[in-house]
C-alpha cells in the first residue's frame, strides 16, 4: 500500500516537473549551486583542518620554552604574544634532550644539501634535508618500504648514514631496494639505511608555521652532522632577545636564537606532569645566567592544540566557510520561494485531487516527494558541479613552479580529494536543504481549502 | 494612490515577496564584501614594485665540488654577464626579490636596545645591485663595499656588514621623519652593527604585500656584499626586448665557465612575480565567482517570483487593461512592485553587509568598509531586481484585456 503510494507519489511529482520543465531547472540549479559552494568550502576546510596524526594526537607534544627578552613594542607585531616563540634555541634543545621522562624525544630542522649522482646523464642537484634525531621515525609512525631508521648511537657518531625519501629514491636508484648503497652528499659518502614509502601528513604538523602544507623533505640525516658538517638552516631563525645576535654558524649554536623544533612522546599522564616539572625547573636555572625573564610559559602542547595556535587553518578558509554558508542559504530561500509559486499556480488540479478525496496528508506527501526528488536532482548536480570547481582550484592554486610535479599533484590531491565522509556529509546537506525549503510550501499547499481552488481564478 | 494598491497586494501574498527581500539583503552583504577583500588583492597585485621586472632574469648556480672557491667564480660570472650584450647590469644576491622568502633585521637610529625599532628587509648584493635591479635613486649613491672573500653561509654574510648602505625611502622617513637620513648612521639590532646611509631608493618592494606588512616588505636596506656560497643567484637586468637573447646566451655558456658547478634554475622574474601572486588572483577568482553566483541565484528567485505573480494574476490584469489602464500602467505596476521589495531587501542588507564588514575587517586587518562600497552594491541590486522583473513584467503588459472576459 504504502509503497504503491509512494510510487503514486514519484509519478506525480515527475509529471509536475515535466510540466514546468524551466522552473524545475531553475531549482535544481540554484540547489546545486549552493551545494557545490558548500561542498567546496567544506572540503578546502576538511583537508585543512585535518589532525594527520590523530590516532597519536595526545601522545606528541611540542615543547616550547619562552626565552624571549622582556616585553617590548615589539610583541604588539606578534599576532598572539602570550605564546612563547614556536622553536627552541640549540643549547636548550641540547639541554631538553637531556631528560629520559620522555619514551621519546626529536630535535629537528630543515636543510638543504647537494647531491651528486656519480650516473650519466644525471646531473648534481640540490635536496631538501630534514636533520633529525634517530626517534623521528617511530614517533610520527613513518611507513618505511626498505630497511629502517638509525640507532641513536648513530646521532652521536655522527655516522654517515641516510633515509631517503620515496621520490629521492625513486630518482637515484629507480625505485629499487637500495639499503645499503651509497650516496654523495656535500661530497661525502652517505649509506642508505632505510626508503620511506609514501607519506604525506596534511597539514606538516611538526613543520609549522613555516611549512604547513609543504611536502616532507627529500631525504633524512643524523642531527649530529648539524654541527659536524655545518649544515644550514632553511628554515627561520628569529633572535628572540635584544642582546642576541647571529654574524656566523657558531653563534647559531650558542645565542639566544630559536631554529629548532623540539617534540616528545609521553603515552602516561604521569610522564607529562614530571616532564612539565622537568623543564620549568629547566628554565628556572637558566634564569640565574640572566636567561628567561618573562615569567614562566613553557607550553608542552599537543598535536591538535599545536595546529590551533599556529593558525593553520586560517581566516581564508573561514571566510570562504561563511560565504558559502551564506551563499547556501540565499540557494534554499530562492528554491523555497520557487517551490511556493509552483505549487500554488498548480493549486487548481491540488483543489480538484482534494474534492476527489485525498487528504491533507496525502497533498503534503505527494508535494514533498516533489521537493525531495529535485532536491537529489540538485544534490546530484552539485556534486558534479563541485568536483569541477575543486578541479578548477586545483589547477589554479598550486601551479607554483617551485615544487616539482609529482610533488605538487601529490599534495593537491591531498587537500582537494573529497573522501566518503564528505560524500555522506553532501548527500545529507543536499537533503537537508530539499527539505528545509520544501516544508513549507507543501504544508502551506496542504493547508488550503479545496473550495477556492475550485472557484474559477 | 497606486502605491497603497500596490502594499495592499503585496501584504496578502508576503510570503514570496520577504524570500526575496532576504535573498536580496544577504545577496548584498555576500557582494560588498567579497568587492572590498577583492578589491584590495587587486590593490596588492597592482602595487608598483620599483622594479624592472619585465627586463631581468635570474639564474642560480650552486657549486659542489671541492674546487668550486664562490668569490671567484662570483667575480668571473659578474664579468661575464656584464659583459654579454644587451646586459644592463647584473649582480649576486643573497636572496631573491618578489618572493616571500628572505632576511629582515631591526633598526633604530640610537645604538643599544632601542624601544621603537622598525622592521628593514636585507638586500644583501654586490656593487651593481640597484641597477641590475632597476631601482630608482633619488639621493646619494649606490652603496659599494670591497667584497674579495666569500662568507660561508647567510648568517656569516650579514655579519660581515658594510659600513654603507642604501635605504628605500619610506624607511628613510620612518627613522627620520625630518627628511635628512642622507648621511646619517643607522644601527642595526640582533648584530649590533651600524652603517652610514649614503643613498635613498625611491621604491622597492621586496615581496607583494597590501596593508601594514606591505609597510615592512617596502622597508628595506641594502647591503653592499658577496653572497655566501656553495650557491650564488644573479640578477641579470637587460635593455627592453633582450632578456630572452641573453638567458639563450647564458644557458649555453654560463654553467662551464667555472668547475664544480651546476646551473640549478633560471627564470625570468616576471615569471618569478607572478608565480608569487598566483595565490592572491586564484582566491579573488573564487570570490569573485561565488559573488556571480550569488547574484545569478538571486536574478532567478526575482525572476521566478515575478513570473509567477504575472501568471496568477492574468486575469487581474486583464481586468485592469479592459477597464482603461495602459500596457505601460501595468508594466509599471509590476516594476515599482519589484523595486519596493529590492529596496526593502538592500535596506536589510546594508546592515547585514555592515556587520559583516566589521567582522572581516578585524579577521584581516582592513581598514573598515567604505560606504561607497554600499551604494555601488545597492545600485546592483536595484538594477538586478529590475532586468529579472522586466522580461516578466512585459509579458504582463501584453495580456490582452479580452482575457477578463474568459474563465481560466
Amino acid at each position: 500500500m504504502t509503497r504503491f503510494m509512494l510510487l503514486h507519489d514519484l509519478r506525480l511529482a515527475l509529471r509536475s516537473m515535466r510540466h514546468t520543465p524551466v522552473l524545475t531547472a531553475l531549482t535544481a540549479g540554484a540547489i546545486a549551486c549552493g551545494i557545490a559552494a558548500a561542498m567546496i568550502a567544506l572540503t578546502l576546510y576538511h583537508a585543512r583542518s585535518g589532525n594527520p596524526i590523530w590516532w597519536k594526537s595526545d601522545q606528541l607534544f611540542a615543547v616550547t620554552l619562552d626565552n624571549r627578552g622582556p616585553p617590548g613594542p615589539q610583541d604588539q607585531f606578534q599576532r598572539h604574544p602570550e605564546y612563547p616563540p614556536f622553536l627552541v634555541t640549540y643549547r636548550d634543545a641540547k639541554a631538553l634532550s637531556q631528560s629520559n621522562i620522555p619514551t621519546r624525544s626529536v630535535m629537528m630542522y630543515r636543510s638543504v644539501g647537494i647531491i651528486e649522482p656519480g650516473k650519466p646523464g644525471l646531473k648534481p642537484f640540490s635536496a631538501s634535508i630534514r636533520m633529525t634525531t634517530a626517534d623521528f621515525f617511530q614517533m610520527f609512525d613513518v611507513p618505511f618500504l626498505f630497511g629502517s631508521g638509525w640507532t641513536r648511537s648513530a646521532d652521536d657518531g655522527p655516522d654517515p648514514v641516510i633515509v631517503l625519501g620515496r621520490q629521492l629514491n625513486d630518482k637515484l636508484f629507480a625505485g629499487a631496494n637500495s639499503v645499503g648503497k651509497l650516496v654523495t652528499l656535500h661530497g661525502r659518502q652517505f649509506r642508505v639505511v632505510g626508503v620511506i614509502d609514501n607519506w604525506m601528513p596534511v597539514p606538516k604538523f611538526y613543520d609549522l608555521p613555516l611549512n604547513s602544507f609543504g611536502v616532507p623533505e627529500d631525504l633524512y640525516m643524523p642531527f649530529g652532522w648539524t654541527t659536524a658538517l655545518q649544515m644550514p638552516n632553511a628554515g627561520i631563525v628569529s633572535c628572540v632577545t635584544p642582546t642576541a645576535k647571529v654574524g656566523s654558524f657558531n653563534e647559531l649554536l650558542t645565542q639566544d636564537c630559536v631554529w629548532l623544533e623540539y617534540w616528545v612522546e609521553m603515552p602516561r599522564v604521569a610522564q607529562r606532569q614530571r616532564f612539565q616539572t622537568f623543564v620549568d625547573n629547566y628554565v628556572r636555572d637558566q634564569k640565574q645566567y640572566g636567561r628567561f625573564v618573562r615569567p614562566l610559559n613553557n607550553r608542552i602542547v599537543n598535536v591538535s592544540t599545536w595546529l590551533a595556535m599556529n593558525d593553520v587553518i586560517g581566516e581564508e578558509s573561514r571566510l570562504q566557510v561563511a560565504l558559502a554558508g551564506l551563499f547556501l542559504a540565499v540557494c534554499i530561500l530562492n528554491t523555497l520561494g520557487l517551490m511556493l509559486a509552483k505549487f500554488l499556480s498548480g493549486a487548481p488540479v491540488t483543489g480538484l485531487r482534494r474534492a476527489l478525496g485525498a487528504s491533507r496528508r496525502d497533498i503534503v506527501r505527494q508535494h514533498l516527494t516533489e521537493v525531495v526528488v529535485v532536491g537529489i536532482f540538485g544534490g546530484l548536480c552539485g556534486l558534479l558541479l563541485s568536483s569541477l570547481g575543486l578541479w578548477a582550484i586545483r589547477t589554479l592554486t598550486y601551479n607554483s613552479a617551485f615544487d616539482n610535479s609529482a610533488e605538487r599533484l601529490a599534495l593537491a590531491q591531498a587537500l582537494s580529494h573529497m573522501d566518503v565522509t564528505m560524500l555522506l556529509l553532501a548527500a545529507l546537506v543536499s537533503v537537508v536543504a530539499g527539505v528545509l525549503a520544501g516544508i513549507y510550501p507543501a504544508w502551506r499547499i496542504g493547508r488550503m481549502q479545496p473550495a477556492l481552488f475550485l472557484k474559477s481564478q | 494612490m497606486e502605491i497603497k494598491a500596490l502594499l495592499k497586494a503585496l501584504w496578502r501574498s508576503r510570503t514570496g515577496p520577504v524570500l526575496i527581500a532576504v535573498q536580496i539583503a544577504i545577496a548584498l552583504a555576500v557582494l560588498v564584501n567579497i568587492a572590498y577583500v577583492v578589491a584590495g588583492r587587486i590593490e596588492v597585485y597592482r602595487r608598483p614594485t620599483g622594479i624592472d621586472i619585465d627586463n631581468i632574469f635570474w639564474v642560480m648556480s650552486q657549486g659542489f665540488g671541492k674546487d668550486y672557491d664562490q668569490a671567484s667564480a662570483v667575480r668571473s660570472d659578474l664579468a661575464y654577464l656584464n659583459g654579454l650584450p644587451g646586459v644592463i647590469a647584473a649582480a649576486a644576491s643573497l636572496s631573491l626579490p618578489q618572493t616571500f622568502s628572505g632576511y629582515g633585521l631591526p633598526f633604530s637610529t640610537t645604538p643599544g636596545v632601542q624601544p621603537a625599532r622598525v622592521g628593514g628587509r636585507i638586500m644583501l648584493m654586490t656593487d651593481r645591485g640597484l641597477d641590475a635591479l632597476g631601482l630608482h635613486l633619488i639621493a646619494g649613491r649606490a652603496p659599494h663595499a670591497d667584497a674579495t672573500t666569500a662568507p660561508p653561509d647567510p648568517m656569516s654574510a650579514i655579519g660581515r656588514w658594510a659600513p654603507e648602505v642604501a635605504v628605500t625611502q619610506l624607511l628613510a622617513t620612518k627613522l627620520f621623519p625630518k627628511g635628512d637620513a642622507l648621511g646619517k648612521t643607522i644601527y642595526t639590532g640582533l648584530i649590533n652593527k651600524a652603517a652610514k646611509i649614503v643613498g635613498i631608493v625611491e621604491r622597492m618592494q621586496a615581496a607583494p604585500a597590501g596593508g601594514p606588512a606591505a609597510d615592512f616588505t617596502e622597508s628595506v636596506v641594502f647591503v653592499p656584499g658577496m653572497p655566501p656560497g656553495p650557491t650564488a643567484l644573479y640578477l641579470v637586468r637587460t635593455q627592453p626586448g633582450r632578456r630572452a637573447e641573453a638567458m639563450a646566451q647564458v644557458e649555453k655558456s654560463l654553467a662551464d665557465r667555472v668547475p664544480g658547478r651546476f646551473i640549478a634554475r633560471m627564470q625570468t622574474l616576471t615569471e618569478t612575480a607572478s608565480e608569487t601572486r598566483s595565490g592572491l588572483k586564484s582566491s579573488s577568482i573564487i570570490l569573485g565567482v561565488v559573488a556571480l553566483l550569488v547574484l545569478a541565484v538571486t536574478a532567478i528567485g526575482i525572476f521566478g517570483l515575478a513570473a509567477f505573480n504575472v501568471t496568477t494574476r492574468t486575469r487581474q490584469i486583464g481586468t485592469r487593461r479592459a477597464i482603461g489602464a495602459r500596457r505601460r500602467h501595468i508594466l509599471r505596476y509590476f516594476l515599482i512592485e519589484n523595486w519596493l521589495v529590492s529596496t526593502a531587501g538592500v535596506l536589510v542588507g546594508c546592515v547585514l553587509a555592515l556587520g559583516l564588514g566589521a567582522e572581516l575587517s578585524v579577521m584581516f586587518q582592513l581598514p573598515r568598509l567604505p560606504l561607497y562600497y554600499l551604494a555601488f552594491g545597492v545600485v546592483v541590486l536595484w538594477l538586478i531586481g529590475l532586468g529579472a522583473t522586466l522580461y516578466p513584467a512585459r509579458r504582463a503588459a501584453s495580456v490582452a484585456p479580452a482575457i477578463a472576459t474568459r474563465t481560466v
